[in-house]
């Protein structure tokens, strides 16, 4: 903390009260903003100047076919996790506590047990001879053990998992923030549950299901660790393959520029996410 | 009558089901992957046809595995301090600052956890590689706090907002100066928001996989890093054991975390 008040401003030129921000603004600039516009310079200029890294992306059947599988994993991963993350969070609003704060704590629990933990357990129970197809064999639902794995089911799965707590922890605050006064008041008036349920609760809790989708649509694009483990080669996702390319092809140039293809697409989303939620509450489920 | 609890009738059965459905999907990983450790096979077939704890022998035996915890938790708690005391500095300017692009500056602060992971990844290696941090702490350290920061300034900021300041102001006018105000009132009545930072910055470092695997070495590798080694060569049970041991440390520190909050609230 600056010694004195922060009206009178301790650092010269600086506006007042900014100069406590300065080592986090330091740190940031040169270890984060640096590096990451140092990259996206190098997809422009490496191995030599040019946009040919750019039309060897969008020039291949293979990188294509990367962005078009990002965008179906994303959109299928936010698709299911707010149909099932919508009556959970429902529940969740209006329960009473004590049962209630059992199901808080296991959404917590999952939450914070390490990532790789969880995954690990997917890649177990989903495989050839995992427990879920023993048992779906066992109670002769199926005949042959269906591919769960290195597939898109195995990446959905393994996904929505992850994401179902930064859906319900939000969505729960955006209805209870609902009067229960207007629901009676459309049930007095004759509607139906359903009725009641279209008109009046889905579109009160809207603007919280388009952040919380928008946020684990953006989540879910970038992400590494889950596809890279649970997904098959035939459906690499673009975070995996930035790290491939860049990792096993050395290839820095193709690498930035797929980076800064996945950098423009998460920004302007975040923008749109920022102007629904307000810059305020941005970050969701902390 | 929809968000009556006692009033659904039918619908509460069948959302009172489902929900029941979500909450046991969100724990069977973490019960299933608890009881393989102690199972027998080494093919991790289940149910296990016996019990075994030759899996955390075997870890505990392995240096390996010891040494790859120790570094991760020397990374975690480094990095959590930075991200706590700079999240702290940065948070008094952005709630209580007077200057134009404060919400600006918000943004830039966050953004570290917005950005994919792979992207800062992917940067932060090239550039350790052209200044020589590349598989050092420090550089892990560096990195680590800056995805942390993030999770220090959040809850921080939330704290602070909530804080009337007119009570620092108070003491100032009682005699105390701006510095022994803040620290002896604002600072403990903040200190929920400074605790759920530190445990959010250090669960942001112990647990981070991306940067991780760029920036290990083979003589620096957090306990991530060991995992997606093993993980990417076989399922061997010993990641079984070793998962079970985070999520028991996981349980601890919710524990911990609700007992906690409990005291200082009141």
């Amino acid at each position: 903390m600056q010694g004195s008040s922060f009206r009178r401003s301790s650092v010269a030129g600086l506006p007042a009260g900014s100069g406590s921000a300065l080592p986090a603004l330091l740190l940031v600039g040169l270890f984060f903003i640096v590096p990451v516009v140092a990259l996206l310079l190098r997809s422009v200029t490496d191995p030599e100047p040019g946009l040919q890294n750019y039309a060897a992306l969008f020039g291949s059947d293979t990188y294509v076919r990367v962005f078009l599988n990002t965008f179906l994993v994303a959109t299928v991963v936010t698709a299911v996790t707010i149909l099932v993350a919508f009556p959970v969070a429902w529940m969740l609003a209006i329960m009473p506590p004590a049962p209630g704060s059992i199901v808080f704590g296991i959404i917590i629990l999952s939450m914070w047990t390490n990532l790789l933990t969880r995954t690990y357990a997917w890649m177990v129970l989903l495989q050839r001879t995992g427990v879920i197809n023993r048992a779906l064999m066992g109670l002769g639902i199926i005949h042959e053990p269906l591919p769960l794995i290195n597939n898109l089911a195995g990446v959905t799965i393994g996904m929505v998992y992850i994401m179902l707590p930064f859906m319900i922890l939000p969505l729960v605050g955006t209805l209870r923030a609902i009067d229960p006064m207007t629901l009676r008041a459309a049930a007095l008036c004759g509607a139906s549950p359903f009725e009641a349920f279209r008109r009046i609760l889905l579109p009160l809790s809207l603007p919280g299901i388009a952040a919380g989708g928008l946020m684990v649509f953006v989540m879910s694009l970038g992400y590494f660790v889950t596809p890279a483990l649970l997904g098959g080669t035939s459906n690499m996702m673009l975070a995996e393959m930035i790290a491939q390319t860049v990792q096993s092809l050395l290839n820095w140039g193709l690498g930035s520029a797929a980076a800064f293809v996945l950098l423009v697409v998460t920004m302007a989303l975040y923008a749109i996410q920022l102007h629904l939620v307000g810059a305020r509450r941005a970050g969701g489920g902390l | 009558m929809l968000l009556d609890y006692d009033r659904l009738g039918w619908l509460r059965v069948a959302l009172v089901g489902f929900t029941a459905a979500v909450a046991a999907f969100l724990l069977l990983p973490v019960v299933f992957i608890v009881l393989l450790s102690f199972g027998s096979s080494r093919w991790l077939a289940f149910p296990p046809p016996g019990w075994t704890l030759k899996w955390y022998q075997q870890l505990l035996a392995d240096p390996t595995w010891i040494d790859a915890a120790l570094t991760s938790a020397r990374i975690a708690a480094m990095a959590a301090i930075l991200a706590v005391v700079i999240g702290l500095f940065a948070s008094f300017s952005l709630v209580r600052g007077e200057f134009r692009g404060r919400q600006v500056l918000r943004g830039l602060l966050l953004m570290p956890m917005v950005l994919p992971v792979v992207v800062f990844a992917i940067a932060i290696y090239a550039f350790f590689l052209r200044i020589g941090l590349a598989g050092t702490t420090v550089g892990f350290v560096i990195a680590h706090t800056i995805l942390a920061l993030p999770f220090a300034i959040i809850p921080i900021t939330a704290a602070l907002e909530g804080f009337d300041k007119s009570i620092e102001d108070a003491a100032i006018v009682c005699g105390a100066s701006p510095l022994q105000a803040r620290l002896r009132i604002t600072l403990p009545s903040i200190r929920i928001g400074i605790f759920s930072a530190a445990i959010f910055s250090f669960l942001a470092s112990w647990d981070e996989v991306v940067v991780a695997i760029f920036m290990a070495s083979p003589t620096l590798q957090t306990l991530p890093v060991k995992i997606w080694g093993s993980l990417r060569a076989d399922l061997s049970p010993v990641v079984a054991a070793a998962s079970s041991l985070l999520v028991g440390l996981t349980l601890c520190l919710m524990i911990v975390t609700a007992l906690l909050r409990r005291k200082m609230s009141r």
